[in-house]
C-alpha cells in the first residue's frame, strides 16, 4: 500500500472511529476536512482549474468548427488550455500519485456545446478566459510557489487570449 | 516582510528599469497608431518600477539603479525591430515576475502585485505581436523562461 495523505486519513479515522472518539460526531471530521488549509479530504485546489481548463478544450474546439470566423481565435485558446489541462494533470499526478490517468485523454464528449450565431459563440469563449483568468488568479495568492507560478502564468495566457477575443 | 524574494524583486526591477528604457527608444521608430500601446506600456513599467523601489525601500534594501545603457539583442533600425524589442522587454518581465511570485511567501500583496505584472506584461506581449502578425498570439505560459 502506497502512503498518500488520503490514506493516512482513513487509516486515522478507522482508528478513531474504533476507539469510540467518533461514534456520534461524524460532522467534527467533515468540518476539519473543509476548514483546514489542504486537508487530506479535501479535494487538491488544482482539480478545479484543471477541469476547468479540459471543459474550455471542448468549448473552444466546438466554436472553432462551428464559425470559421472565430476559429483562429478559439483554435488557439483550445491549443493553449490543452497545455494547462496537460501540466496542471502533471501536477496533480506527482502530488496524487493513485489519481487516474489525465481525463483529458478521454475521448470528446458526444454532446457539444452550440450557439446561435458566432456572437453569442464569441461571447461564451470571453466569458470562459474571464472565468479562467479569475479562478487562476485567485489561486495564486494562496497556493506553494510552484504551484503559484503555474497558475500565474495560466491567468496570464487566459488575460491575453481576452484581449485576442475583445 | 522579513521573507521578501529580494534577489527576485532586483531582476524585476531591473526588468522594469530596462522596458522603461526601451519604451523610450521604440518611440523614435514606431508609428502614430502604435501611441496608445506605447504609452499604456511606458506608464504601466514606470509605474510597477516605482512601486517595486518602495517595496524594496521599505524592507530595508537599496534598490537597483537603471543601467546607464542598454544594448538591445537586435539593432533597433525601424518598426518592425522596434515591434520586436518592445515584445523582447514584455516577454522579459513576464519571466522576472513569475519568479517573484514562485519565489515569495503565500503573501497576498506581493503575490497579487507579482500577478498583476506577469499579466501585464503577456497582455501587451500580445498586443504587440497582433501588431505585426495575424497568428502565435499568445504562449500558454507566460514567464516560463
Amino acid at each position: 500500500m502506497t502512503a498518500t495523505p488520503r490514506s493516512r486519513r482513513r487509516v486515522l479515522r478507522a482508528g478513531l472511529t474504533a476507539g469510540g472518539l467518533l461514534v456520534t460526531a461524524p460532522a467534527v471530521l467533515t468540518g476539519c476536512s473543509v476548514l483546514t488549509p489542504g486537508a487530506p479530504d479535501a479535494p487538491d485546489p488544482l482539480e478545479s482549474p484543471a477541469r476547468r481548463a479540459e471543459a474550455d478544450v471542448t468549448l473552444a474546439r466546438a466554436v472553432a468548427d462551428g464559425h470559421p470566423d472565430l476559429a483562429p481565435a478559439a483554435t488557439a485558446y483550445a491549443a493553449d488550455r490543452q497545455a494547462h489541462a496537460a501540466a496542471l494533470r502533471a501536477e496533480l499526478r506527482r502530488l496524487n500519485p493513485e489519481m487516474a490517468p489525465s481525463s483529458s485523454a478521454a475521448p470528446a464528449p458526444a454532446v457539444r456545446p452550440a450557439f446561435a450565431d458566432s456572437s453569442d459563440a464569441g461571447n461564451a469563449l470571453a466569458a470562459a478566459t474571464s472565468r479562467a483568468q479569475s479562478e487562476a488568479g485567485a489561486l495564486v495568492a494562496v497556493l506553494p510557489g510552484y504551484r503559484a507560478a503555474l497558475l500565474a502564468s495560466i491567468a496570464a495566457c487566459c488575460a491575453s487570449h481576452a484581449v485576442v477575443l475583445a | 516582510m522579513s521573507d521578501l524574494p529580494v534577489q527576485a524583486l532586483q531582476t524585476a526591477l531591473a526588468a522594469e528599469h530596462a522596458a522603461v528604457w526601451g519604451y523610450g527608444l521604440a518611440s523614435a521608430f514606431l508609428p502614430p497608431q502604435s501611441d496608445d500601446k506605447l504609452t499604456e506600456g511606458s506608464a504601466a513599467h514606470r509605474a510597477r518600477r516605482d512601486a517595486t523601489e518602495r517595496m524594496l525601500r521599505d524592507a530595508g534594501v537599496a534598490p537597483v539603479p537603471a543601467a546607464p545603457g542598454y544594448l538591445t539583442p537586435e539593432p533597433v533600425t525601424d518598426v518592425a525591430s522596434a515591434v520586436a524589442m518592445v515584445t523582447t522587454l514584455e516577454t522579459d518581465a513576464a519571466v522576472a515576475w513569475r519568479s517573484v511570485v514562485e519565489r515569495s511567501p503565500a503573501d497576498p500583496a506581493i503575490r497579487s502585485a507579482a500577478l498583476d505584472a506577469l499579466t501585464g506584461a503577456a497582455v501587451r506581449a500580445t498586443r504587440w505581436r497582433a501588431a505585426v502578425r495575424n497568428d502565435r498570439l499568445t504562449v500558454p505560459f507566460p514567464g516560463l523562461p
